[in-house]
């Protein structure tokens, strides 16, 4: 999340890049509980861009990007949740948290956080 | 020879086992604290072992060592800034990638570490090869092989550790981030040294990776030891994160964390080996049993029934069950209090010592079967892997109001009683989480308030008493919703920890470990609960016991009593109706010393407060006494009432379901609207004291103000407000 909107930020009039708003602690906080902003595609293609929240059973999916928040992003990477790392949906529930399985370990992860973890359908 | 004293701290993954080599190592000479300032759970033991004096610190089970949680952060402050001198970390070899990498977060702090590979017997089950020699060659630290479930490794692991501290850190591992990375290390590492800035006990680098991955706390500690000059290194710091990210498209700390993976990975390359991870990729779903429980437990079709199952089977559990035992306490010390009683003569020191000491201890005590039942409950639901479920199931229904899936559990515990309730909050990880759960478990009626509803529905509204009672129960729980969003809004605003949580394989608990964890929870509820309890009951002694009223009796009630002896010698009147006689006057004297006392007297001098209510100065001085306890509620209506009303008798006094002559009384003073509102303002005002001492030892002082303020403030407005719409109507 920070990389993207951060980016973004930076482009505003007056802020310089060296700035980046850390200095103000309200902020950090905000960034870190908003949802994300629409990621901007990476891919040439125009396909939508895929996030956990849209994995469905059945699947094996790679992580491609982490866009939490360097807080939440932090706890993520410990729990397994790294770039290049293969999962798979276990059974998830519909609106509540889903259920993947990563390094052979299964989470429970809140829609909110899933909606920021960037895949790609692994063939 | 004198005795060599070494302290090792405990560290490891949640689920990886740690608590079971914890209790291994330490047996029963355990100590459970908080850690000063937070209420993170600090757990100490002692070991003897080969001449050596072992202090075993049992740190927070967390993944890392960023400054993600209150946890987190203890655990590192604890590694840093006590430096004990081996941290042993616990590791779930069934998951040593991910559990490695607190190990080398551990390495990076430069701490003589220990690795317990914990399980190894499940692992190796699950055709998991590991080469813990080679291992522990490559990452530069013993590895001892642990069975904690069986008791297996715990020597080795202390012959490991003494081994340890005897030659120190053999080998230092660095772990290299990338080029990219290290040149931006470099950069920083550079301005820090240049502005000579303290890195407390950390190394420069590590404080330089830090900043890269914006680990908060460290932020805040070098912002305050920088000052003025913190602007420079903030530049330099925000450059390298802009460069990081825009060259390799993923922030500093995703790069990091991704550097230290490979670590583990190239480490384990050689050293590790899994024989049936292929086929199991291939099916896709891994086809072990906790998968096949899940289906069913955490289907969106049972899954909310089943732990709603679970749960009144849990309330079943702690409280049905719970009855006969603290109907036994609560006779056996009422039999202590009528023998004491009988030996002291002076009225005064036996009210003291059987009313206030031996009630307040019996108070104490007559709660713990119930908390031994609860505590016993939790640790089955935890231990065995439930919990997790629990909190996933009803994640989504929380979330919606602002709560953690796992606050479910103490809210329905509070229908039972709020002091286990309170003590229940604890699962809670999070602080805001926790306390927004406490704040609001209050409208959840205890089996307390019950006796006060089956009065006040009975004498108001006997036709549909039940349908009544159940509107109370009702509003409560939507007055906790209401409040809980209020909360989340306002004073516990802003970052509610996001749902990440480990599902972890279903295990049979052990029956020792659930025995250590009730015990030591008892434990703690008696020490530190129990004093304060103790110390409450006797205030409010005071309270309804001072000033004495002496010989300030409205009426001459001595004589009144020695009049009816006489005509009942002399054969007047019979027995029975000596006896209905006495016990009238005597209920009189009853209301009239309550009425005498300060307790008495607040409430005679809070009526005006009242007054907008519809409450009497009865109701008031009852609103009081339900401090104590709200059950207190019905014997003191029924005491002040039997000073008008004689027919009233002191006999109400306990349950409430034979006192048919305090509901008519009840009926003839107040309009029902009144009846119904005292029930709400009983239902809303803060639980009893011994509720309150248990959520400042929970929450602190300020925490327990503010319930206690807030809960008065909502009670009051709700009550006015039924009461003054109510009057236009009715």
């Amino acid at each position: 999340m920070r990389g993207w909107g951060y980016r973004l930020k930076d482009r505003g009039p007056g802020i310089s890049p060296g700035m980046r708003g850390w200095s103000h602690g309200r902020r950090i906080k905000e960034e870190v509980i908003s949802p994300v902003s629409e990621p901007v595609s990476t891919d040439s293609t125009d396909k939508k861009i895929l996030t956990m929240a849209d994995a469905v059973p059945g699947k094996k999916y790679r992580i491609t990007g982490i866009h939490g928040g360097c807080k939440l992003n932090s706890r993520l990477c410990a729990m397994g949740f790294v770039p290049g790392e293969v999962f798979h949906v276990s059974g998830a529930s519909a609106g509540g948290p889903v259920c993947v399985v990563i390094k052979g370990t299964k989470f429970a992860i809140g829609r909110g956080m899933a909606e920021r973890i960037q895949v790609v359908e692994e063939k | 020879m004198g005795e060599k004293e070494i302290t090792i701290a405990l560290a490891g993954n949640p689920n990886s086992g740690k608590t079971t080599i914890f209790n291994n190592l330490t047996g029963m000479r355990q100590h459970v604290g908080n850690y000063p300032g937070v209420t993170v759970e600090k757990k100490t033991g002692v070991v003897e072992y080969k001449g050596y004096r072992i202090n075993v610190v049992d740190l927070p089970g967390t993944y890392s060592l960023t400054a993600y949680s209150e946890e987190e952060i203890v655990a590192r402050n604890f590694i840093v800034n006590e430096r004990p001198d081996v941290v042993v970390d616990v590791i779930d070899t069934s998951n040593l990638e991910r559990n490695l990498y607190l190990a080398v977060q551990l390495m990076e702090l430069n701490t003589p570490l220990v690795l317990a590979f914990n399980m190894v017997d499940v692992a190796r089950k699950a055709g998991k090869i590991i080469n813990t020699e080679l291992l522990s060659e490559l990452l530069g630290v013993l590895i001892v092989e642990t069975i904690g479930s069986k008791g297996v490794g715990s020597q080795e692991l202390l012959e490991a550790v003494i081994k340890t501290v005897n030659t120190g850190i053999k080998k230092k591992v660095e772990i290299k981030y990338g080029d990219e990375v290290e040149n931006e290390i470099a950069k920083i590492m550079a301005v820090l040294e240049e502005q000579k800035i303290p890195t407390f006990n950390f190394s420069i680098r590590w404080i330089a990776v830090k900043l890269l991955e914006q680990d908060a706390d460290i932020i805040e500690k070098i912002k305050k030891e920088a000052g003025e000059k913190y602007q420079d290194i903030e530049k330099v710091v925000n450059s390298s994160i802009n460069h990081i990210t825009s060259i390799m498209r993923n922030t500093p700390e995703v790069i990091i964390a991704d550097a230290r993976y490979g670590f583990i990975k190239g480490a384990l390359m050689e050293s590790y080996k899994e024989v049936t991870r292929e086929e199991m990729d291939r099916s896709g779903v891994e086809p072990d049993k906790s998968e096949k429980i899940d289906r069913i437990l955490t289907s969106r079709i049972s899954g909310i029934p089943i732990f709603l199952l679970i749960m009144w089977l849990m309330f079943q559990f702690v409280f049905t069950l719970g009855k006969y035992p603290v109907g036994w306490l609560e006779i056996g010390f009422e039999k202590i209090g009528v023998l004491i009683g009988n030996i002291i003569t002076h009225d005064l020191i036996r009210s003291l010592i059987v009313d206030s000491i031996i009630g307040g201890v019996g108070g104490v005590i007559t709660f713990t079967p119930n908390m031994i039942l609860l505590f016993l409950a939790i640790a089955i639901l935890e231990d065995s892997g439930y919990m997790a479920r629990a909190a996933f199931v009803m994640d989504r229904v929380m979330h919606k109001i602002g709560l953690h899936g796992k606050s479910f559990i103490p809210l329905i515990i509070g229908f039972g009683c709020t002091v286990p309730a309170y003590m229940g909050s604890r699962i809670l990880e999070n602080k805001k989480d926790r306390l927004v759960t406490m704040h609001i478990n209050t409208f959840m009626s205890c089996g307390a308030r019950l006796p006060v509803y089956v009065l006040f529905a009975g004498a108001f509204f006997p036709a549909i008493a039940g349908n009544v009672i159940f509107s109370i129960y009702l509003i409560g729980v939507l007055m906790a919703i209401i409040m809980a969003r209020v909360l989340r809004a306002t004073r516990f605003k802003g970052e509610s920890e996001p749902f990440v949580m480990e599902l972890p394989a279903y295990r049979m608990p052990t029956f020792k470990g659930l025995f250590i964890h009730t015990w030591e929870r008892t434990w703690m509820y008696l020490k530190k609960a129990g004093t304060i309890i103790l110390a409450m009951s006797i205030l409010i002694w005071i309270l309804f016991t001072f000033p004495v009223i002496g010989d300030n009796y409205s009426q001459d009630y001595k004589g009144q009593i020695e009049e009816v002896e006489l005509l009942c010698s002399s054969g007047e009147i019979t027995v029975d109706e000596y006896n209905s006689t006495v016990s009238e006057i005597e209920a009189k004297m009853a209301g009239e010393r309550l009425a005498y006392s300060s307790a008495g007297r607040i409430g005679h001098f809070l009526e005006p407060v009242f007054k907008p209510l519809g409450f009497d100065w009865k109701m008031s001085v009852a609103t009081v006494s339900g401090i104590a306890a709200k059950e207190m509620i019905v014997s003191t209506m029924g005491t002040l009432c039997s000073i008008e009303d004689s027919d009233v008798l002191s006999t109400s006094e306990g349950a409430g379901e034979e006192s048919g002559s305090l509901k008519e009384a009840l009926g003839k003073d107040y309009t029902p609207l009144v009846g119904y509102n005292f029930m709400l303002f009983t239902l809303l005002y803060f639980p009893c004291a011994s509720a309150m001492a248990v959520f400042r030892k929970e929450a602190g002082i300020k925490e327990m103000l503010f319930q206690i303020g807030y809960t008065l403030l909502l009670a009051w407005t709700v009550s006015f407000l039924v009461f003054q719409i109510g009057s236009l109507f009715i």
